[in-house]
């Protein structure tokens, strides 16, 4: 128990107050709140404008920039499906890349292509609307057909045109989004939360998504207030309507009346002071009161993001998930000297702390334009599984990482390990690479520390033997708790079930924790779980020695962090070892931290 | 003018993948190639055109090439449906 003295609370003022009632004429939508922080603007619609082709017509003059434009994006098209096609037919083999190629014969198949053109060229039609009319003409022949076979194949042209106007369209979509503007989405992928951001919007509703996809760790990295998982806000919604965003509580309201938007105004206002008071736990140690430290750092994506650690207070990086920068170029290979260079400077500017580089966990929700289609993707070819069939994305990568080592700390990270022998093997590569650095005469750290991602049960479970193979574990909780509940994260249907705080869980955190420790290594946490203060005291307990979040979460970890003894946080820990579900564990945790009066901002409060 | 008729004989009939065959191996050559099923005839070089045909196995289509490689055209096409566009068997 903590003295009160010891109590730390936030000022009173900075408390939600009773919750506020909508008033008639406004339209409240419930949704999952994933990035913090309240904007107010106007809404752009972004989903519909990106497939929905208009009717419109060109001038004469317009004409040979409409067919270039159509040109482009045709051979963009092609680009991408000959990409696809090959890695599919590649790494699937036999028939799978057949439709890939038959969507790249259309492409210049007179029936469409010179189509096309005609329309343009003698009506004078946009690109868009001219690719739509073709096409809408070949899909209903298509449609009417008896075969369900070629009732498919209509699909596989709407695909096509979908394509095509995508890429007309790049570039020309972001022009029109107002720099203060809140968009509004079907769903949004990562790159385009960061083209987005760069623009300048306010922040982001989304019909789908949760709060552990991947879209949603990017709003929270960028800082862009975010609410995802609304069924259907997109079709409430207008361009130009004044929206109310709380991506704290996980609500948009349409067309706010006055008395809301005041509301609303002074939430963002408190948010802010809010914001401020946690700058002052800043440069203040992550130790307990009994002065056990526990090391904060930060999950990285973006070298735009190294900034926020000094902001918040990290202490090196605990994930960088390299992956992004791939996936961010939309290529498939970034040379070993494209990777050094990145690696170099965040190792520069993160040093002397060190930095923790996860090699490339594709895969799962994270697909490279590979275009494979896989039933299960979560539990198919990702992570190390790839990389070991893929010497050629492993080896410049592991040979950029250890280059880098030569100019500050760095650990290496092996995600979606199953089997020892992924270890030894990956260990082997690295020998070799390090005989032909030597032979190359480049420079490297001679002991690089290596650790694996613990995020398939079967890890945690052999975690007494993996221990004495690698230098650290870093358990990834968003995966773990997906495969230890069997429950998809992204899947709305059973998001409920989605629980990182199943006693199932904990239980594999701590028997990674015991045998960790029984060897002397340290145990980090990366996944979403490090993030809610609400769960600090008991990862404590349980002996987590790393939390690794988003930056912008730390403080407040530290505020946690620094109330609490590891007395009571064991305690705690054998308590909810004990819990019958994650329900339980939850009660347990609101009523332990009332009762120790780590009095957190009832914003967070609302997660438990 | 060549005209040929033919059977399609592997198993899926000329789903995507042949189709593509088919189109592939038209385009190399300059003449103009029809196919034409029942009373329907598409143009043989665009793939949007052969998979509507949806011939399936057993269907008999008549092939019409025209132009100066017109024999070469037909018997590489003839080709590809007698190996049943290498579908296993």
């Amino acid at each position: 128990m903590l003295s009160d003295s010891q109590h730390v609370e936030l000022p009173t003022e900075q408390g939600t107050p009773e919750r506020h009632d909508p008033f008639a004429g406004e339209i409240v939508i419930e949704g999952i709140g994933v990035a913090p922080g309240i904007a107010i603007g106007p809404a752009y619609l972004y989903a519909r404008a990106a497939f929905e082709v208009e009717e419109r017509h060109i001038t004469r003059e317009e004409l040979d920039e409409e067919l270039r434009r159509f040109e482009r994006a045709v051979a963009k098209s092609e680009r991408d499906l000959n990409k696809i096609a090959s890695v599919a037919k590649e790494k699937l083999g036999g028939d799978s890349s057949s439709i890939f190629e038959a969507q790249a014969l259309m492409l210049h198949d007179s029936e469409l292509y010179d189509a096309v053109r005609e329309r343009i060229e003698q009506d004078h039609m946009s690109a868009d609307y001219a690719i739509q009319t073709v096409i809408n003409k070949h899909r209903q022949l298509l449609n009417a057909s008896d075969s369900e076979y070629l009732r498919e194949r209509a699909n596989d042209m709407l695909d096509l045109q979908d394509r095509i106007v995508r890429h007309l369209r790049r570039g020309k979509l972001l022009s029109v989004v107002d720099a203060d503007s809140i968009v509004i989405a079907e769903n949004l992928t990562a790159a385009d939360i960061v083209l987005f951001s760069r623009r300048g919007i306010l922040g982001t509703a989304m019909d789908y998504g949760g709060s552990t996809s991947h879209v949603s760790i990017m709003a929270r990295a960028l800082s862009l207030p975010a609410v995802v998982s609304t069924h259907g806000i997109t079709n409430h919604v207008q361009t130009g309507d004044l929206i109310v965003l709380d991506g704290l509580e996980g609500r948009v309201i349409i067309q706010p009346s006055e008395e809301t938007q005041t509301y609303y105004r002074e939430c963002q206002e408190r948010y802010r002071r809010l914001q401020h008071e946690q700058k002052q736990l800043v440069p203040l140690p992550a130790e307990t009161i009994d002065g056990h430290p526990v090391r904060l750092m930060a999950n990285v994506e973006f070298k735009e993001e190294l900034k926020l650690l000094k902001e918040y207070g990290a202490v090196g990086i605990g994930l960088f998930r390299t992956e992004i920068l791939f996936l961010m170029q939309r290529r498939i290979s970034l040379s070993e000297d494209e990777q050094f260079a990145t690696y170099k400077q965040i190792v520069e500017t993160v040093g002397p702390d060190p930095v923790t580089f996860r090699v490339l966990d594709f895969g799962g929700d994270k697909m490279l334009p590979l275009g494979h289609r896989e039933h299960n993707p979560f539990l198919g070819w990702r992570g190390i599984r790839i990389l070991l069939d893929k010497p050629e994305l492993m080896v410049p990568q592991i040979r950029a990482i250890m280059r880098a080592s030569a100019y500050g700390p760095l650990r290496i990270l092996i995600p979606m390990v199953t089997e020892l022998n992924e270890v030894f093997e990956f260990r082997r590569v690295m020998e070799e690479i390090a005989d032909d650095l030597r032979a190359d005469g480049e420079e490297f750290a001679e002991s690089i520390p290596v650790g694996i991602m613990v995020e398939v049960p079967a890890v945690a479970l052999k975690a007494r033997r993996f221990a004495s193979e690698v230098d650290f574990f870093s358990l990834g909780t968003n995966d773990l708790t997906q495969y230890t509940l069997a429950v998809d994260r992204g899947n709305d249907l059973v998001a409920d079930k989605y629980q990182e705080l199943d006693p199932a869980v904990l239980q594999l955190i701590k028997q990674t924790v015991t045998a960790a420790h029984d060897v002397g290594i340290k145990v980090s946490l990366c996944g979403e779980l490090a993030a809610r203060p609400q769960a600090t005291p008991l990862l404590l307990g349980l002996g987590v020695d790393e939390l690794s979040a988003s930056p912008v979460y730390l403080p407040e970890i530290k505020r946690v962090v620094r109330a609490v003894s590891m007395d009571e946080t064991r305690a705690l820990a054998d308590e909810a070892l004990s819990c019958g579900d994650a329900h339980e564990v939850k009660a347990l945790l609101k009523h332990w931290m009332h009762k120790h009066a780590c009095d957190l901002a009832s914003y967070l409060e609302r997660d438990s | 003018m060549v005209v040929r008729e033919v059977t399609v004989t592997n198993r899926a009939g000329l789903h995507t993948r042949p189709a593509s065959m088919i189109v592939r191996t038209a385009s190399k050559f300059d003449s103009e190639f029809f196919i034409q099923k029942d009373s329907y005839e598409i143009n043989g070089k665009s793939i949007i055109g052969v998979m509507t045909l949806a011939a399936e196995q057993g269907a008999t289509l008549s092939l019409t090439f025209e132009g100066e490689d017109e024999a070469e055209a037909a018997d590489a096409i003839a080709e590809l449906f007698e190996s049943g566009f290498g579908e296993v068997k």
